[in-house]
């Protein structure tokens, strides 16, 4: 047992992958027992078998694969022009201390905006379908990459831009090989928390208006009544999320190993 | 111990140094600062903290500018850094995304020199600095004294004819001092830089130069010139001669008036 205890806390990939299917498996076993013995009513929860055949019914049918099209589609051209414009913007704020005085405040008062309850307008403005996820994904995905960016900029250790300086370093040299990587792992942080929230925005937006994808699907079974593929839906959302997050953390520690010691 | 009609590497000619931002009470770093340093002498700077020594330092480097007066390398004015001069910081200042060999040809290979030719000669550097085997090594898996090393390493490559060391020893144990404190007398008597090293060390200050040059506390001043006439090459005996002890005294006696109004000072 003991033994065990210091694998399962270990450093090791193996080690986390452990944890992760041990706890996973908890879960599921948990739930199974939930849904076979206390609520049994099937509108509120299915167990996870059911689950699975709804899946495997989706996929059958094709509707998974219809609706992951529109949802992927909207979020792949989207979210790396979130990135770029978050960058961007980051960039400017950190190095004009005009933009960072008058556009700043203004982002900063649209960020505690909740942009997601404006989907309604942009679906008026843009119509039912991509055009009108593509921005609303875009807009409420940009403010932590925006905001990470600048922060990172700024942060960088005054003293290694003297050093870099003492070595008669120009401007741009300073900013490519002190500024820039010094943000990097600021940037890549904000980008997973992006990536959250570009999961949100597309679901609100399919919620709102649309013919196809994950927030349709989702809504069009709870309009039914089909708990089991609601659910279905909710777990695929659910790994693509995991899958973004565990990405960037290793991104992150990748470009950024001295920041985890 | 350059020959006498040696030129003088670096000559600081009438510095003063007033901080001032908008809205705060300036700061008087430095007054008046006149001090030469001929060719390949080694000339150590102490006194108390806040007494203006790193502010100095910066602006010889360039990084800086004096609020009047100037400071001459070879007869030139400073007016920005250049790669006549190398400055090792108080603080580590290695980039820690980069590699030790990449840190080392850091300055070289900003200054233009083609990455190969950059890392050959990071390589050598590594070597002399006895961080053989670990050029592959990040800052963070170094420790104090070792990253200290390499952020010599990185002032040396550049193979600067003026080399300013900000306290690079301050933060080690007494044990790694001593012997990068041998390390640095071995370089420096091979290489022939020139050497401005601050300290507050007074027995270090004396071990290593020729002359040590004491600050009064705040504003900067040159207070005196001790000129150390200790026997070269040195090693670790030269600590127990009588002479040195007799040298280390009186600069402490110099230095403990200044020393004790600064604490005062920071005190009030
Ligand atoms: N950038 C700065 N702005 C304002 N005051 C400064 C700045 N740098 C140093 N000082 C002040 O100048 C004085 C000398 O500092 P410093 O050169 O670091 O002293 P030392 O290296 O001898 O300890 C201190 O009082 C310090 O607070
Ligand atoms: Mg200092």
């Amino acid at each position: 047992m003991r033994s065990f205890m210091d694998f399962i806390e270990g450093p090791t990939r193996t080690a986390s992958l452990a944890r992760f299917m041990l706890c996973a498996i908890c879960v599921l076993g948990l739930w199974q027992v939930l849904a076979t013995y206390v609520v049994t009513n099937r509108l509120l929860l299915v167990p996870p078998m059911d689950v699975a055949r709804a899946l495997r019914t989706e996929g059958v049918s094709g509707a998974l694969w219809t609706n992951a099209l529109a949802t992927v589609s909207a979020v792949a051209a989207a979210f790396p022009i979130a990135v770029v414009l978050g960058v961007g913007i980051g960039l400017a704020l950190a190095s004009s201390r005009f933009l960072a005085l008058t556009v700043g405040p203004m982002l900063t008062a649209l960020n505690s905006v909740p942009v997601v309850a404006l989907a309604p307008l942009f679906i008026a403005w843009l119509g039912l379908g991509f055009a009108s996820k593509f921005v609303i994904v875009t807009i409420f995905s940009i403010f932590p990459i925006l905001v990470t960016t600048e922060v990172g900029l700024k942060a960088t250790d005054k003293i290694l831009v003297e050093a870099s300086r003492s070595f008669n370093a120009s401007r741009w040299q300073i900013f490519t090989t002190v500024t820039l990587p010094f943000a990097l792992p600021f940037v890549i942080s904000g980008i997973r928390v992006a990536w959250a929230r570009a999961l949100v925005a597309i679901i609100v937006a399919e919620f709102f208006g649309s013919f196809a994808g994950f927030g349709f699907a989702i809504l069009a079974a709870g309009q039914s009544f089909d708990t089991a593929t609601l659910l279905a839906y909710v777990i695929v959302l659910g790994v693509l999320g995991l899958v973004g997050s565990i990405f960037f953390e290793w991104l992150e520690r990748r470009l950024a190993p001295w920041r985890h010691e | 111990m350059a020959n006498a009609k040696s030129t003088n590497a670096l000559s600081i000619e009438g510095i003063n140094k007033v901080f001032g931002r908008p809205g705060k009470p300036t700061v008087e770093a430095l007054r008046n600062i006149d001090l030469t340093i001929k060719e390949g002498e080694f000339v150590s700077i102490v006194g108390a903290s806040g007494s203006g020594k790193s502010t100095l330092l910066r602006i010889i480097d360039g990084l800086l500018p004096a609020t009047s007066g100037v400071v001459k390398v070879s007869g030139a004015p400073v007016t920005k850094p250049g790669s006549d001069r190398a400055m090792v910081f108080q603080q580590d200042a290695l980039l820690p995304w980069k590699s030790v060999r990449d840190n080392v040809a850091y300055g070289l290979v900003i200054g233009g020199t083609p990455k190969r030719d950059a890392h050959a000669t990071a390589m050598r550097f590594i070597e002399m600095a006895g961080l053989k085997g670990f050029e592959h090594h990040y800052p963070h898996q170094l420790s104090g004294g070792m990253r200290q090393r390499v952020n010599v390493a990185r002032a040396l490559a550049v193979n600067p004819r003026i080399l300013l060391l900000d306290e690079p020893f301050a933060a080690l144990d007494a044990q790694t001092r001593e012997i990068m404190q041998s390390e640095l007398l071995n370089i420096w008597q091979k290489s022939k830089t020139t050497v401005l090293l601050i300290t507050h060390q007074i027995d270090e200050a004396v071990y290593l130069s020729d002359r040590v040059v004491v600050f009064s506390a705040r504003p900067g001043q040159v207070r005196e010139e001790i000129p150390i006439p200790l026997p070269r090459p040195r090693d670790l005996e030269v600590k127990r001669h009588e002479a040195f002890g007799a040298l280390v005294d009186k600069i402490w006696h110099l230095i403990e008036h200044e020393v004790r109004s600064a604490v005062a000072d920071n005190r009030a």
